[in-house]
């Protein structure tokens, strides 16, 4: 067992932000260089380098080392140079630069990169000692320093130059952001974290630097770490870091946890933002619903409300979706409620079951609508009375949306559910929908040849009106009449059972299937389903019996690795999961 | 050509002629290359074969270092169920093999006895935090825990084969007291290894492990087969040579470490170093100059690279060629509290097994040791390379083809090799 950290993972990490903090720098010198204008060469210098002309660019730069430009064109000729290979020949120009101009940070610290690179230790200290001499009060010196060791996994230097700063300067406060480099480089992961929290007070621009540089602390020093960012008084960078810290431990709900209390601002209004942003793009509906909601304490928008909605929607909580996008937000304009507010309100009526209630709302709207909104609507309005199985409304709706409906998801599962496999078969496979649900459909009705199924589209509407109970009476009764897809069917109907804990039921119908269709596509699944509800139920030899079974009888079954694995658990060989 | 190559010439000649007759069976090649799916339970099927009493081989260079196992209906099975390639092998195969191994650096060695394994460790320990533990575990190769009180009561005699993995046999507990003094698991394995002391008749933790060491060390002697990892390898040498002197420092012992330490030490008994200096500073969490990588110390911390097993003759030094079997001959390298081991410091006679290329240290060293062998493997957990004190464990059902574990379970079944009379 080691005691020490991941300072070796954090070399990359370094690399990536001594370049922002080059191209940080670079920002407000430039302002200033456009406020002053400034000569031809350098603005033909910059076009030279960006065409990848380095040796033509390189005079130019020289040319405006002594302009007002001075600063922009050393940084330039820094770049060309090392492109070209010729970074020795920046000496001499920088002690003349340096010499004119002893208080302008940015030569000091290009003369310490350079020499650095050109590995001249004694030199580059030198240089160092000089700057801290004619700058004595400055944290400049120390800070650029400590930056180039740390970039060099040098930790242990840049640690003693940041104890000569506390010295000299009496406080490491403008330091911490190095402090706290230093000390993750050196596996001090709580000294690290105190460090950050400093440096994220003063700008909490460094959150995803912080989160970058604690991430490989250990388990089990990760709690003490939240203890840090936690700890009032609340900060807005504190608790960002830890958010992205969070999401990067596995855990992007605990982000949450860090950033919900911070009180509204518009600071932390940003923080919420980027934080849904992430967890929408990660479908991680639930949080990014209420980051959105938090958006909206600080200010109401249109936009984020909708998000908020959607979010809500997607999260599965309808209800929800209706408070937090209200169609009173149209302030009367019934247009825009029509573009933005009635798709969320009807897909949640819906989803609610309430189909009538959706396709009141939308007729009260329709002149608002353009034809391919129209459509779309009246495909939900009769998506709505299908999850109700109210067949005849939702016909009624489909035929509202005219070609559109006829051709529609919606129309494909109304044909499945009348068990006419024909027209369900090219409805669905030409739809846009994605569903587990859609894919058992798919795989049934390819697997039969017949073009129609009553007992099958009885099973599923069943299960579309939400009575699986009935709906599992109804897959193992079409099972009893469909030899052909019986083992799918009766699979259907175990996968139901085990859903609701049933596993004693479930195992009997995965026993029916080993014992009825042992070379049916479904035996392995269901073999494996019932060496795991064995196991739960403490059968363990029962189910080790099983999974040994399936790997010898299906030895090319997809389900093979899953099988190994779980019998390795079964049997201890590898660490229990989590 | 000399007597010598003639009679070499003939016997292989003669081996050639008979072998067809003789081995009529089919067998089954477990190869060990590239095509293998399962490298390290291949391990567990041929210990289990050797168990069992099937025949078995270990064809030393041929196809990674593949196994030649008796074709039986309970090695298929297994085979099948963890996944191991096999490939069923007629008399006319067999004698192509034979034959390619007879011209080439390869060797067919018997596998006889399974060895009887023990592992040094905590009996609250579980095994997911030591590479080696977590191989048998995987491998489905049986072992025996055993910690102070069962060595102290002579249960060593019992085993073959006996590894060593974290323990700090100076007692100083990896000098981790400063950084990890307030930490819980820490005062828990201070309170067991105190209490354990007191228990066996020893006055603190430094006394008691020197003795285990010791008796370590006799194990060896008597012709046992030792491996170690990480800390144990550097430490266990660092307390027989210190088995009069005080390195242990106040916050241990009670009494300050001996000021002249490092002069006192005795390097005769040791099986590995010699003339190494021991870190005299209690604040500085390394024992000694022994450890190229030092990384629990961040000023002379090295970074990882990689190392390169040598090639031996399969025919005339088996054992070193059993060692090194593996399907990659460059391996990434791993920290642990010790990672590896410093030239300067090693005994003449060392076997060096791998090394890194111009580096001053090596990884992977074996030796003599009276009538057993001893075997040190650097680092911690060859997949995790930087694994710190409560990461997550390895799980090797996602490395089933490390090349770094491979070289423990290498040591776990060398010694079931039969002992050839020697050809030089």
């Amino acid at each position: 067992m080691e005691g020490r950290g991941h300072g070796g993972r954090l070399v990359s990490t370094r690399l990536v932000f001594a370049h922002l903090f080059a191209v940080a720098m670079l920002c407000p010198l430039t302002t200033r260089l456009f406020a002053q204008g400034d000569t031809i060469s350098f603005y033909k210098a910059l076009d030279l380098e960006a065409s990848g002309k380095y040796r033509d660019a390189a005079p130019l730069y020289r040319a405006s080392l002594h302009s007002a430009a001075s600063v922009n064109a050393l940084l330039g000729l820094e770049r060309v140079y090392a492109e070209l290979g010729w970074t020795d020949s920046l000496v001499a120009p920088l002690d003349t630069l340096i010499a004119a101009d002893p208080r302008e940070e940015t030569y000091r610290t290009v003369q310490l990169r350079t020499l650095q690179s050109l590995a001249r230790g004694a030199d580059l200290q030198r240089a160092f000692d000089r700057w801290v001499h004619d700058m004595p009060n400055s944290p400049a010196p120390y800070r650029e320093y400590a930056r180039l060791l740390l970039d060099k996994n040098q930790t242990a230097s840049a640690d003693s130059v940041l104890a000569l700063a506390g010295k000299a300067l009496g406080t490491t406060r403008d330091l911490q952001l190095e402090i706290a480099q230093a000390r993750a480089a050196e596996g001090q992961w709580l000294e690290s974290a105190h460090a950050w929290r400093e440096a994220l007070i003063a700008g909490d621009y460094f959150a995803q630097a912080a989160a970058y540089a604690l991430a490989p602390t250990p388990p089990s020093s990760r709690p003490a770490i939240r203890d840090i960012f936690l700890a009032p008084p609340i900060e807005v960078g504190p608790r960002r870091a830890l958010a992205d810290l969070e999401a990067t431990w596995g855990s992007p709900a605990d982000g949450w946890t860090a950033l919900r209390d911070l009180p509204a601002d518009s600071a932390a209004a940003d923080a919420w933002g980027e934080f849904a942003t992430r967890a929408e793009a990660d479908e991680q509906w639930a949080i990014a619903r209420s980051a959105l909601v938090s958006m909206l304490r600080w200010r109401r928008t249109p936009d984020v409300s909708i998000r908020a909605a959607t979010a809500a929607l997607n999260a599965g909580d309808p209800a929800a979706a209706l408070q937090l996008a209200p169609l009173a937000d149209a302030k009367g304009d019934s247009a825009v409620a029509a573009r933005m507010y009635l798709p969320i309100h009807a897909r949640a009526l819906a989803a609610l079951g309430r189909a009538a209630d959706a396709e009141q709302l939308v007729a009260a709207y329709d002149r608002f609508l353009a034809p391919g909104e129209r459509d779309a609507l009246a495909r939900t309005v009769a998506w709505g009375w299908v999850r109700k199985g109210d067949m005849t409304h939702a016909r009624a709706a489909l035929a509202a949306a005219g070609a559109s409906g006829d051709s529609s998801d919606a129309a494909g599962w109304l044909a499945l559910y009348d068990g006419n496999l024909k027209t369900a078969r090219t409805l669905l496979r030409g739809g846009t929908e994605s569903s587990p649900e859609l894919a058992l459909a798919l795989g049934l009705i390819a697997r039969l040849k017949a073009d129609s199924a009553p007992a099958i589209g009885h099973a599923f509407l069943t299960l579309a009106k939400g009575d699986t109970a009935a709906a599992v009476t109804a897959f193992t009764a079409a099972a009893a009449n469909t030899p052909t897809v019986r083992s799918l069917l009766l699979a259907t109907a175990a996968h139901l059972l085990a859903v609701q804990h049933k596993d004693a039921d479930a195992v009997a119908l995965w026993t029916r299937i080993l014992d009825g269709d042992p070379t049916a596509p479904e035996a392995p699944g269901a073999e494996l389903e019932l060496a795991r509800a064995l196991r739960r139920q403490g059968n363990a030899a029962g189910a080790q019996s099983h999974l040994e079974h399936l790997i010898l009888t299906y030895p090319e079954s997809a389900l093979l690795p899953q099988a190994r694995r779980e019998l390795e658990l079964l049997k201890s060989t590898i660490p229990p999961a989590g | 050509m000399t007597n010598r190559s003639v009679l070499r010439m003939v016997a292989r000649s003669a081996l050639l002629f008979v072998l067809p007759m003789v081995a009529r069976a089919q067998r089954l090649l477990v190869p060990m290359d590239d095509s293998q799916s399962d490298h390290l339970k291949a391990y567990g099927l041929t210990y289990h074969a050797i168990k069992a009493g099937a025949s078995a081989e270990w064809l030393l260079n041929y196809r990674g270092g593949s196994f030649l196992l008796a074709d039986t209906p309970e090695i298929r099975r297994e085979a099948g169920l963890d996944g191991v390639t096999y490939e069923p092998v007629n008399d006319s195969r067999l004698a192509d093999i034979r034959s390619e191994i007879a011209a080439n650096n390869m060797e067919s060695v018997p596998l006889e006895k399974a060895p009887r394994i023990a592992v040094y460790t905590p009996p609250d320990a579980l095994p997911w935090d030591d590479a080696v533990t977590l191989a048998l575990k995987y491998a489905g190769i049986e072992y025996t825990p055993l910690y102070d009180d069962e060595v102290e009561h002579g249960d060593l005699t019992k085993y073959d084969w006996l590894h060593l993995h974290h323990e700090d046999f100076t007692g100083e507990l990896n000098k981790f007291y400063l950084a990890y003094r307030e930490a819980p698991w820490f005062v828990d394995l201070v309170q067991k290894n105190t209490a354990a002391a007191h228990r066996l008749g020893f006055a603190n933790m430094p006394a008691l492990k020197k003795d285990v060491a010791e008796k370590i060390r006799e194990f060896v002697e008597r012709g046992g087969f030792l491996f170690a990892m990480c800390g144990a390898t550097e430490t266990l040498d660092l307390a027989i040579a210190a088995h009069n002197v005080d390195i242990a420092d106040t916050y241990i012992d009670g009494t300050p470490m001996d000021p002249n330490a490092d002069a006192k030490m005795d390097w005769s008994k040791t099986f590995a170093f010699r003339n190494a200096h021991l870190e005299m500073s209690p604040f500085v969490s390394s024992m000694s100059d022994i450890d190229g990588h030092q990384v629990n110390v961040p000023g002379r911390r090295q970074p990882l690279g990689t190392f390169t097993l040598f090639n031996f003759s399969a025919k005339f030094d088996p054992v070193a060629s059993m060692l090194v079997q593996d399907h990659r001959a460059v391996i990434n390298d791993f920290y642990g509290v010790t990672t590896s081991f410093n030239k300067s410091v090693l005994k003449p006679g060392v076997t060096i097994l791998a090394n890194e290329e111009g580096a001053p240290w090596v990884k992977y060293i074996h030796g003599d040791y009276g009538k057993g062998t001893w075997t040190f493997y650097g680092g911690h957990d060859p997949e995790d390379p930087q694994h710190g004190i409560g990461d997550q464990p390895t799980d090797l059902s996602l490395h089933k083809n490390s090349p770094g574990y491979r070289l423990i379970l290498n040591n776990v079944l060398f010694p079931a090799a039969k002992k050839k009379p020697l050809k030089t």
